[in-house]
């Protein structure tokens, strides 16, 4: 404590309080933390990450969707609506039960009896037929230029032609194409309001929700839905709370180990010296993400590691422990070099002639200064574990039974293909924007505490 | 002089059996044999299948087997995953697709990392230099998956669905582009179409750290003394940052090269598994999924004697530069 509190008013860390980027990246990370926080409080909850809020991968805000999307979500509605009523009339018992499935989250369908229900549904399915003859007054549209189209390769393949002739007809077709098309714009807009007209009929038995429910199913929906319907959004704010859990733990682990095995092995020298750099070399002979992969596979056989339905925080174990048995490595190799200078420093001297014990002055006087550079591991540990956290779950050896970015962009990156981004570029988004401000501050500790640090 | 050598090398054969002993271990925690099984089979299956699999002997004896494998580096066991193919066959068939990525993306990095970090510690504090560093940091931020992804998309699908011209990438996959025996020779062409995008994202993965990395080299070597005289007798700055500071600015360089020098060879384990490309890397995170012990094992000594054959080489290479390295 006394060395933290010493570090807290050294000169170094004036400079570092002073530079304005790494305080305003301390800001983002703080930010950060408040939303890790209500995923630990239970604001945020994993079922949250799993229940349906929107029809199969939705867009986000800021992307409108066309005329023929609108009608499927709007189709989509409808369907899932009529099934469950049409099961409902057969066996009116599970009506209840049938009606709470269709519950979006807070969007739930309204309390009605079933042949109220049954009118409901019915008058929304009559407006749709609107929104077909639209779609059919499309595809006829559609269907014509195609016809244009074809005529005019037709016509460029047709020999011995006239080419006064040719140009003339060319111009003809053209024309009339441009004409067909421009019928398109005026058709898709009626369409559209069709589509409305069915929505604000379907919102007659499934109301979308006011108030603090209201704003909840906002955020819930604003970033869209996955290939399941899911809700992107939470999954990405969950996500945030488990790289801090994995960051947090991880970092502050390694440290831990990595300043002991180091700081002994710098000062006492000799066999403990050896026996740590023994363990040094083995574990980086061995490729980091060769060395995490069995490792994870180690723990996760258990059946109490391997269970994240149950136990979705010791599903967490398995990474936890890879990465820490992993990660020490580094901070050991600096605290020990950095130990080896302290040790023949004038205080140190001091205390031994004093006749302080051996141990005593390494956790009184030696680890205490090597507080800086714990504090600058701890930060760039954070960067590393949520990193590799992201790989290992992209390869599927990493958290498994909750969503993490790594499993968001492995679940979503077959999405890429049919141009929907949504889910890739949230979890990628967040994830830069807290590696970016962790870089940043450990760019600002190491100029502060270790300036002439070669990184 | 040979001396140091041996002495080297004696420290580090108890690091290799350390290594080959601790995945050992590791995998013995759990028991894979199940996982080769049917729904339904007896216990005289598991029985067969695990004498089979070699997994019956005490483990000394396992042990034992596994480390006169790696000592000869001569891996006849059949992989568990790839029935009928030998381990030794596995690995050397994924060094070529392997290294077709890896070296040219090293050599690039490097060079354009050097160049890069000359011209920011030739500015240095001024806005070429700060902007540049700003660019690292913002390209370390960015996640190895997201440059793969969309470089991906954007480079390789989107021109070959959209039916343009140029559409020179090819989404997944890998042709050999050396070949050997009868028509030996180079094809240049399908190293472009399969391995060049790969390089090209390789590069600008590790930019950020190599460019950083470098200019701080440049910039603790503009420091020292030798610079100072440079100057007193009157040489330009271009020619003292190109001539003087660059060879001397070289022992770091070829350092951090050497470092990585030994991952060349296990390739871009991310590379390799989006793009399909049959190197190492793929090799060893498909064996660790599907647990084909064999090949894990196999993989994970010659990467650690690679890895310390770079090690000594490297104190080596020191000894000879600095003599007094070789007495301590």
């Amino acid at each position: 404590m006394r060395a933290i509190r010493r570090l807290l008013a050294s000169r170094s860390w004036r400079k570092f309080t002073s530079n304005r980027l790494a305080m305003a990246s301390l800001g983002v990370i703080g930010l950060y933390l408040l939303v890790a926080l209500l995923g630990f409080l239970g604001v945020i909850h994993r079922e949250d990450t799993q229940v349906r809020v929107l029809p199969d991968q939705t867009p986000g805000f800021l992307e409108r969707e066309g005329f023929t999307d609108r009608a499927t979500d709007a189709r989509w509605y409808l369907q899932r609506t009529r099934q469950r009523v049409d099961r409902a009339l057969d066996d009116p018992e599970a009506y209840g039960r049938l009606m709470s499935e269709l519950a979006l989250a807070e969007r739930t369908v309204i309390d009605v009896p079933l042949e109220e229900m049954a009118r409901l549904l019915e008058a929304a399915e009559a407006r749709m037929v609107e929104v077909d003859a639209a779609l059919d007054v499309r595809d006829e549209v559609l269907d014509e230029q195609l016809e244009i189209d074809l005529a005019l390769q037709r016509l460029e393949r047709r020999r011995g032609m006239d080419p006064d002739e040719r140009v003339a007809r060319r111009a003809e077709l053209l024309d009339e194409r441009a004409t067909v098309s421009a019928r398109l714009p005026a058709a898709d807009e009626a369409g559209i309001a069709a589509v409305e007209r069915v929505k604000e009929a379907i919102a007659e038995f499934q109301p979308m929700p006011s108030g603090l429910d209201g704003l909840w199913y906002g955020v819930r929906t604003f970033l869209g839905s996955d290939a399941q319907g899911r809700s992107i959004s939470m999954k990405a704010l969950f996500s945030v709370r488990i790289a801090f859990q994995v960051g947090f733990v991880v970092a502050v682990i390694s440290v831990i180990i990595g300043t002991l095995l180091g700081a002994s092995a710098g000062f006492f020298g000799g066999w403990v010296d050896y026996l740590v750099m023994y363990l040094v070399s083995v574990l980086s002979s061995i490729p980091t993400l060769v060395l995490l992969g069995v490792l994870v596979y180690m723990f996760f056989g258990h059946p109490l590691f391997d269970n994240p339905a149950e136990h979705p925080g010791l599903a967490l174990v398995p990474v936890y422990c890879a990465m820490c048995l992993t990660f020490w490595v580094s901070t050991c190799r600096v605290i020990r070099g950095e130990v080896l200078k302290i040790k023949s420093l004038e205080y140190v001297q001091a205390a031994t002639s004093i006749g302080f014990g051996r141990l005593y002055i390494l956790f009184k006087h030696v680890v205490p200064n090597t507080a800086h550079l714990m504090f600058i591991n701890l930060s760039l540990l954070f960067i590393g574990a949520i990193k590799s956290e992201v790989i290992l779950s992209f390869l599927g050896l990493g958290v498994k039974g909750q969503p993490s970015w790594g499993v968001m962009i492995s679940q979503a990156k077959d999405d890429i293909s049919v141009y929907f981004f949504w889910e890739v570029v949230t979890a990628s988004a967040l994830m830069f924007g807290l590696v970016l401000a962790f870089n940043v501050v450990s760019d600002a500790l190491q100029d502060a505490f270790d300036p002439k640090h070669v990184s | 002089m040979w001396a140091f050598i041996l002495r080297r090398i004696l420290t580090n054969v108890p690091v290799y059996f350390g290594a080959l002993l601790l995945v050992f271990l590791a995998l013995r925690v759990q028991d894979p044999v199940y996982q080769y099984l049917g729904q339904d089979a007896g216990p005289e299956q598991y029985e067969q299948l695990k004498r089979d699999m070699g997994l019956d002997a005490p483990l000394p004896l396992q042990f034992a087997r596994y480390v006169g494998e790696a000592v000869t580096l001569n891996f006849q066991g059949d992989s568990w995953n790839q029935k009928g193919t030998s381990v030794g066959e596995i690995l050397k068939r994924s060094v070529v697709p392997s290294l077709s990525i890896t070296i040219p993306a090293l050599f690039l990095s490097t060079l354009i990392g050097v160049f890069i970090a000359l011209l920011a510690a030739y500015f240095r504090g001024r806005a070429p230099d700060s902007l540049l560093m700003i660019a690292a940091v913002l390209g370390m931020s960015i996640s190895f998956l997201v440059y793969i992804i969309f470089g991906q998309f954007f480079f390789a699908a989107v021109p070959r669905e959209a039916g343009w011209d140029v559409a020179p990438f090819a989404v997944q996959g890998y042709e050999p582009w050396i070949a050997l025996g009868a028509d030996a020779g180079l094809r240049p062409g399908r190293w472009v179409e399969y391995c060049m995008l790969p390089v090209m994202i390789s590069v600008i993965v590790s930019m950020g750290y190599d460019t950083r990395f470098y200019r701080a080299v440049m910039v603790e070597e503009t420091g020292r003394d030798y610079i100072t005289t440079a100057v007193a007798k009157g040489a330009t700055k271009p020619k003292i940052m190109f001539v003087h500071m660059l060879k001397n600015a070289m022992i770091p360089v070829i350092t951090r090269v050497m470092s990585t020098l030994p991952f060349v060879v296990i390739g871009s384990i991310l590379l390799e598994m989006y793009f399909g490309i049959p190197g190492m890397g793929r090799e060893i995170i498909t064996a660790i999924i599907n647990k084909d012990f064999p090949l894990i094992q196999a993989f994970v000594a010659v990467f650690a004697l690679i890895f310390i054959a770079s090690v000594i080489l490297t104190d080596v290479l020191y000894a000879i530069v600095d003599p007094r390295v070789r007495l301590s």
